[in-house]
Protein backbone atom coordinates (compact mmCIF):
# COMPACT_ATOMS: atom_id res chain seq x y z
CA UNK A 1 0.00 0.00 0.00
CA UNK A 2 1.81 2.98 -0.94
CA UNK A 3 -0.77 5.47 -0.03
CA UNK A 4 -0.38 7.75 2.79
CA UNK A 5 -2.36 7.33 5.56
CA UNK A 6 -3.88 9.41 8.02
CA UNK A 7 -1.66 10.00 11.69
CA UNK A 8 -5.01 9.45 13.89
CA UNK A 9 -8.59 8.36 13.98
CA UNK A 10 -10.97 10.87 13.97
CA UNK A 11 -13.55 11.50 16.82
CA UNK A 12 -15.87 8.83 15.77
CA UNK A 13 -14.80 6.07 18.60
CA UNK A 14 -17.82 6.97 20.50
CA UNK A 15 -20.45 7.75 18.35
CA UNK A 16 -23.37 5.34 18.24
CA UNK A 17 -23.60 1.90 16.48
CA UNK A 18 -27.19 -0.15 16.28
CA UNK A 19 -28.52 -1.35 19.79
CA UNK A 20 -28.66 -4.98 19.99
CA UNK A 21 -31.29 -6.87 20.36
CA UNK A 22 -31.33 -10.00 22.45
CA UNK A 23 -33.25 -12.70 21.75
CA UNK A 24 -36.25 -13.58 22.85
CA UNK A 25 -36.95 -17.20 22.78
CA UNK A 26 -36.07 -18.60 26.51
CA UNK A 27 -36.53 -22.26 27.01
CA UNK A 28 -37.99 -22.82 30.34
CA UNK A 29 -37.19 -27.35 29.74
CA UNK A 30 -33.56 -26.71 30.74
CA UNK A 31 -32.17 -28.66 33.25
CA UNK A 32 -28.41 -27.93 35.21
CA UNK A 33 -27.79 -31.69 33.64
CA UNK A 34 -27.32 -30.88 30.00
CA UNK A 35 -24.16 -29.62 28.85
CA UNK A 36 -23.57 -25.69 27.54
CA UNK A 37 -22.60 -25.23 24.14
CA UNK A 38 -20.49 -22.40 23.48
CA UNK A 39 -21.26 -20.47 20.44
CA UNK A 40 -19.10 -18.30 17.88
CA UNK A 41 -21.43 -16.17 15.67
CA UNK A 42 -20.64 -14.99 11.96
CA UNK A 43 -19.70 -11.05 12.07
CA UNK A 44 -18.62 -8.94 8.94
CA UNK A 45 -15.20 -7.79 10.79
CA UNK A 46 -12.74 -10.68 11.90
CA UNK A 47 -10.64 -12.03 9.25
CA UNK A 48 -11.14 -15.88 8.47
CA UNK A 49 -7.79 -16.85 8.75
CA UNK A 50 -7.39 -15.41 12.43
CA UNK A 51 -10.93 -16.95 13.47
CA UNK A 52 -8.84 -20.23 12.14
CA UNK A 53 -6.14 -19.73 14.39
CA UNK A 54 -7.71 -18.40 17.60
CA UNK A 55 -9.53 -21.74 17.05
CA UNK A 56 -6.37 -24.06 16.92
CA UNK A 57 -5.22 -21.70 19.81
CA UNK A 58 -7.55 -21.70 22.42
CA UNK A 59 -8.90 -24.92 21.77
CA UNK A 60 -6.06 -27.12 20.34
CA UNK A 61 -7.98 -28.28 17.21
CA UNK A 62 -5.62 -29.38 13.95
CA UNK A 63 -6.02 -27.06 11.68
CA UNK A 64 -8.61 -28.54 9.53
CA UNK A 65 -11.31 -28.73 12.30
CA UNK A 66 -10.65 -25.25 12.94
CA UNK A 67 -10.91 -24.14 9.15
CA UNK A 68 -14.17 -26.19 9.20
CA UNK A 69 -15.86 -24.58 12.23
CA UNK A 70 -14.55 -21.05 10.52
CA UNK A 71 -16.69 -21.73 7.57
CA UNK A 72 -19.43 -22.97 9.82
CA UNK A 73 -19.04 -19.54 11.26
CA UNK A 74 -19.07 -17.93 8.14
CA UNK A 75 -21.60 -19.82 5.81
CA UNK A 76 -24.22 -21.05 8.45
CA UNK A 77 -23.85 -18.11 10.82
CA UNK A 78 -23.05 -19.62 13.93
CA UNK A 79 -20.84 -23.14 15.09
CA UNK A 80 -21.02 -24.55 18.60
CA UNK A 81 -17.12 -24.42 19.46
CA UNK A 82 -16.96 -26.03 22.61
CA UNK A 83 -18.86 -27.50 24.95
CA UNK A 84 -18.94 -28.56 28.73
CA UNK A 85 -20.43 -27.30 32.45
CA UNK A 86 -21.15 -24.41 32.85
CA UNK A 87 -18.42 -22.43 34.72
CA UNK A 88 -15.62 -24.05 31.99
CA UNK A 89 -18.57 -22.63 28.78
CA UNK A 90 -17.40 -19.25 30.86
CA UNK A 91 -14.16 -19.51 30.48
CA UNK A 92 -14.19 -20.47 27.25
CA UNK A 93 -16.74 -17.74 25.85
CA UNK A 94 -14.32 -15.22 28.09
CA UNK A 95 -11.12 -16.08 26.58
CA UNK A 96 -13.08 -16.15 23.06
CA UNK A 97 -14.03 -12.65 23.80
CA UNK A 98 -10.65 -11.16 25.06
CA UNK A 99 -9.26 -12.16 21.32
CA UNK A 100 -12.43 -10.08 19.61
CA UNK A 101 -14.93 -13.25 18.73
CA UNK A 102 -18.47 -13.01 18.99
CA UNK A 103 -19.42 -15.59 21.53
CA UNK A 104 -21.88 -16.60 23.26
CA UNK A 105 -23.27 -19.56 25.47
CA UNK A 106 -26.68 -21.66 26.01
CA UNK A 107 -27.53 -24.79 27.59
CA UNK A 108 -28.46 -27.77 25.19
CA UNK A 109 -30.97 -29.99 25.16
CA UNK B 1 5.35 -8.00 -3.29
CA UNK B 2 7.47 -7.74 -0.02
CA UNK B 3 6.17 -8.58 3.49
CA UNK B 4 5.90 -5.82 6.32
CA UNK B 5 6.27 -8.87 8.11
CA UNK B 6 8.34 -11.57 8.09
CA UNK B 7 9.26 -14.81 10.30
CA UNK B 8 12.80 -14.38 11.69
CA UNK B 9 15.04 -16.78 10.53
CA UNK B 10 15.80 -17.76 13.99
CA UNK B 11 13.66 -18.71 16.67
CA UNK B 12 10.03 -18.23 16.67
CA UNK B 13 9.67 -13.90 16.37
CA UNK B 14 9.38 -12.13 13.66
CA UNK B 15 10.85 -8.87 11.86
CA UNK B 16 9.26 -5.83 10.81
CA UNK B 17 9.89 -4.09 7.97
CA UNK B 18 7.90 -0.32 7.80
CA UNK B 19 8.01 2.22 6.93
CA UNK B 20 8.38 5.86 9.35
CA UNK B 21 4.74 7.24 9.20
CA UNK B 22 3.07 3.29 9.47
CA UNK B 23 4.93 2.93 12.66
CA UNK B 24 3.53 6.76 13.87
CA UNK B 25 0.53 5.17 13.23
CA UNK B 26 0.60 2.47 14.82
CA UNK B 27 1.84 4.07 18.18
CA UNK B 28 -0.85 6.30 17.87
CA UNK B 29 -3.85 4.24 17.45
CA UNK B 30 -3.49 1.88 20.03
CA UNK B 31 -2.71 4.51 22.63
CA UNK B 32 -5.35 6.54 21.81
CA UNK B 33 -7.84 3.47 21.98
CA UNK B 34 -6.21 2.06 25.13
CA UNK B 35 -7.09 5.51 26.81
CA UNK B 36 -10.55 5.58 25.82
CA UNK B 37 -10.78 2.00 27.11
CA UNK B 38 -8.99 3.22 30.61
CA UNK B 39 -11.16 5.83 31.31
CA UNK B 40 -13.99 3.60 30.40
CA UNK B 41 -16.70 2.97 33.25
CA UNK B 42 -17.42 -0.45 33.62
CA UNK B 43 -19.51 -0.41 36.54
CA UNK B 44 -22.95 0.91 34.73
CA UNK B 45 -23.34 -2.27 32.51
CA UNK B 46 -23.36 0.21 29.34
CA UNK B 47 -20.30 0.34 27.02
CA UNK B 48 -20.43 3.24 24.40
CA UNK B 49 -21.17 2.63 21.44
CA UNK B 50 -18.03 1.45 18.50
CA UNK B 51 -16.47 0.14 22.04
CA UNK B 52 -19.03 -2.36 22.34
CA UNK B 53 -18.18 -4.78 19.96
CA UNK B 54 -15.02 -5.03 22.37
CA UNK B 55 -17.24 -6.12 25.22
CA UNK B 56 -19.55 -9.15 23.69
CA UNK B 57 -22.88 -10.65 25.35
CA UNK B 58 -22.02 -13.86 26.94
CA UNK B 59 -26.12 -14.67 27.13
CA UNK B 60 -28.12 -13.81 24.47
CA UNK B 61 -31.30 -13.67 26.71
CA UNK B 62 -30.87 -13.97 30.48
CA UNK B 63 -30.35 -10.92 31.52
CA UNK B 64 -29.35 -12.22 35.22
CA UNK B 65 -26.77 -14.17 34.43
CA UNK B 66 -25.27 -11.74 31.56
CA UNK B 67 -25.05 -8.98 34.31
CA UNK B 68 -23.23 -11.22 36.83
CA UNK B 69 -20.92 -12.41 33.68
CA UNK B 70 -20.16 -8.82 32.94
CA UNK B 71 -19.32 -8.09 36.40
CA UNK B 72 -17.20 -10.94 36.80
CA UNK B 73 -15.17 -10.55 33.36
CA UNK B 74 -15.53 -6.67 31.93
CA UNK B 75 -12.36 -5.53 34.34
CA UNK B 76 -10.20 -8.29 33.06
CA UNK B 77 -11.67 -7.92 29.58
CA UNK B 78 -10.69 -4.32 28.96
CA UNK B 79 -7.44 -5.22 31.24
CA UNK B 80 -6.43 -7.44 28.33
CA UNK B 81 -7.76 -5.27 25.28
CA UNK B 82 -5.92 -2.33 27.13
CA UNK B 83 -2.42 -4.55 27.51
CA UNK B 84 -2.25 -5.72 24.13
CA UNK B 85 -2.88 -2.47 22.67
CA UNK B 86 0.30 -0.95 24.81
CA UNK B 87 2.02 -3.57 24.08
CA UNK B 88 1.20 -2.99 20.56
CA UNK B 89 1.96 1.16 20.70
CA UNK B 90 5.19 0.04 22.92
CA UNK B 91 6.76 -2.14 20.51
CA UNK B 92 5.91 -0.05 16.82
CA UNK B 93 9.26 1.20 16.46
CA UNK B 94 10.86 -2.46 16.69
CA UNK B 95 12.39 -4.30 14.16
CA UNK B 96 12.22 -7.73 15.93
CA UNK B 97 9.43 -8.99 17.49
CA UNK B 98 9.22 -11.76 20.20
CA UNK B 99 6.73 -14.18 20.26
CA UNK B 100 4.51 -13.00 22.99
CA UNK B 101 4.66 -9.41 21.25
CA UNK B 102 3.74 -11.10 18.54
CA UNK B 103 0.31 -12.35 20.46
CA UNK B 104 -0.24 -8.91 21.58
CA UNK B 105 0.23 -7.21 18.24
CA UNK B 106 -2.28 -9.84 16.47
CA UNK B 107 -5.49 -8.95 19.21
CA UNK B 108 -4.40 -5.32 19.36
CA UNK B 109 -4.88 -4.94 15.53
CA UNK B 110 -7.92 -7.01 16.09
CA UNK B 111 -9.23 -4.48 18.45
CA UNK B 112 -8.42 -1.90 16.52
CA UNK B 113 -10.12 -3.32 13.14
CA UNK B 114 -13.12 -4.04 15.70
CA UNK B 115 -13.95 -0.71 16.84
CA UNK B 116 -12.99 0.98 13.15
CA UNK B 117 -14.98 -1.61 11.29
CA UNK B 118 -17.63 -1.29 13.84
CA UNK B 119 -17.78 2.94 12.97
CA UNK B 120 -17.60 2.01 9.44
CA UNK B 121 -20.51 0.13 9.10
CA UNK B 122 -18.56 -2.78 7.55
CA UNK B 123 -20.68 -4.88 5.83
CA UNK B 124 -19.32 -8.39 4.86
CA UNK B 125 -20.91 -8.35 1.60
CA UNK B 126 -18.45 -7.81 -1.43
CA UNK B 127 -20.47 -5.13 -3.04
CA UNK B 128 -20.16 -3.14 0.06
CA UNK B 129 -18.14 0.19 -0.16
CA UNK B 130 -18.00 3.01 2.29
CA UNK B 131 -19.36 6.57 2.12
CA UNK B 132 -16.96 8.81 0.82
CA UNK B 133 -16.45 10.91 3.31
CA UNK B 134 -15.09 7.78 5.53
CA UNK B 135 -12.13 6.72 3.14
CA UNK B 136 -9.51 7.48 4.82
CA UNK B 137 -10.62 5.63 8.17
CA UNK B 138 -11.64 2.57 5.15
CA UNK B 139 -7.63 2.98 3.82
CA UNK B 140 -6.70 2.58 7.31
CA UNK B 141 -9.14 -0.20 8.22
CA UNK B 142 -7.75 -2.38 5.02
CA UNK B 143 -4.28 -1.33 6.19
CA UNK B 144 -4.79 -2.50 9.71
CA UNK B 145 -6.14 -5.78 7.94
CA UNK B 146 -3.42 -6.81 5.57
CA UNK B 147 -0.93 -5.97 8.66
CA UNK B 148 -2.97 -8.68 10.71
CA UNK B 149 -3.07 -11.20 7.75
CA UNK B 150 0.56 -11.18 7.28
CA UNK B 151 1.33 -11.05 11.43
CA UNK B 152 -1.37 -14.42 11.10
CA UNK B 153 0.94 -15.64 8.62
CA UNK B 154 4.18 -15.53 10.55
CA UNK B 155 2.66 -16.67 13.43
CA UNK B 156 1.38 -20.18 12.20
CA UNK B 157 4.23 -21.92 13.16
CA UNK B 158 4.28 -20.65 16.48
CA UNK B 159 1.44 -22.52 17.12
CA UNK B 160 1.39 -25.74 19.37
CA UNK B 161 0.33 -29.03 17.87
CA UNK B 162 -2.87 -29.98 18.14
CA UNK B 163 -4.48 -31.71 21.38
CA UNK B 164 -5.22 -35.46 21.44
CA UNK B 165 -8.64 -35.98 21.03
CA UNK B 166 -9.52 -32.06 20.66
CA UNK B 167 -11.28 -32.37 17.40
CA UNK B 168 -13.83 -35.01 18.73
CA UNK B 169 -14.83 -33.42 21.55
CA UNK B 170 -16.82 -30.82 19.60
CA UNK B 171 -20.44 -31.68 19.49
CA UNK B 172 -21.84 -32.12 15.50
CA UNK B 173 -23.46 -29.27 15.19
CA UNK B 174 -27.39 -29.48 16.56
CA UNK B 175 -28.84 -27.44 14.10
CA UNK B 176 -27.60 -28.78 10.78
CA UNK B 177 -29.14 -25.55 8.72
CA UNK B 178 -28.15 -22.27 8.37
CA UNK B 179 -29.56 -19.24 10.15
CA UNK B 180 -32.07 -18.51 8.05
CA UNK B 181 -30.75 -15.82 7.05
CA UNK B 182 -30.64 -14.00 10.55
CA UNK B 183 -27.86 -13.12 12.93
CA UNK B 184 -28.54 -13.37 17.01
CA UNK B 185 -28.47 -9.78 16.92
CA UNK B 186 -31.53 -9.67 14.06
CA UNK B 187 -29.01 -8.42 11.60
CA UNK B 188 -28.90 -10.44 8.48
CA UNK B 189 -26.63 -12.71 7.45
CA UNK B 190 -24.81 -12.17 4.44
CA UNK B 191 -24.85 -15.00 1.73
CA UNK B 192 -20.93 -16.99 1.60
CA UNK B 193 -19.42 -15.02 -1.59
CA UNK B 194 -17.34 -17.97 -1.94
CA UNK B 195 -20.35 -20.44 -2.51
CA UNK B 196 -19.92 -24.03 -2.01
CA UNK B 197 -15.82 -23.97 -1.62
CA UNK B 198 -14.01 -23.52 1.43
Amino acid sequence: MSRAVPEALPAFLATSAPAEVAGTDVDESVTTDHPWLVIVWNDPINLMSYVTFVFQKLFGYSREKAHKLMMDVHTKGRAVVSNGPRERAELDVARLHQHGLWATMEQSG
Amino acid sequence: MRRRIRPSWRGPGCQLHLPPEERQLLESLPSQLAEVLGSLDLSDGEVPGNLRRLFPRAYVSDEEAERSFAESTRAELAASHRRALETLAGTAQETVLGEEEMAGWLTALNDLRLVLGSALGVQEDQGWTPSPAVEHEFVIYQYLSLLQSELIDAMERTLPPPLPGADDAVPEDPWGEPLGGLRWDGTPLPQSPFGDQP
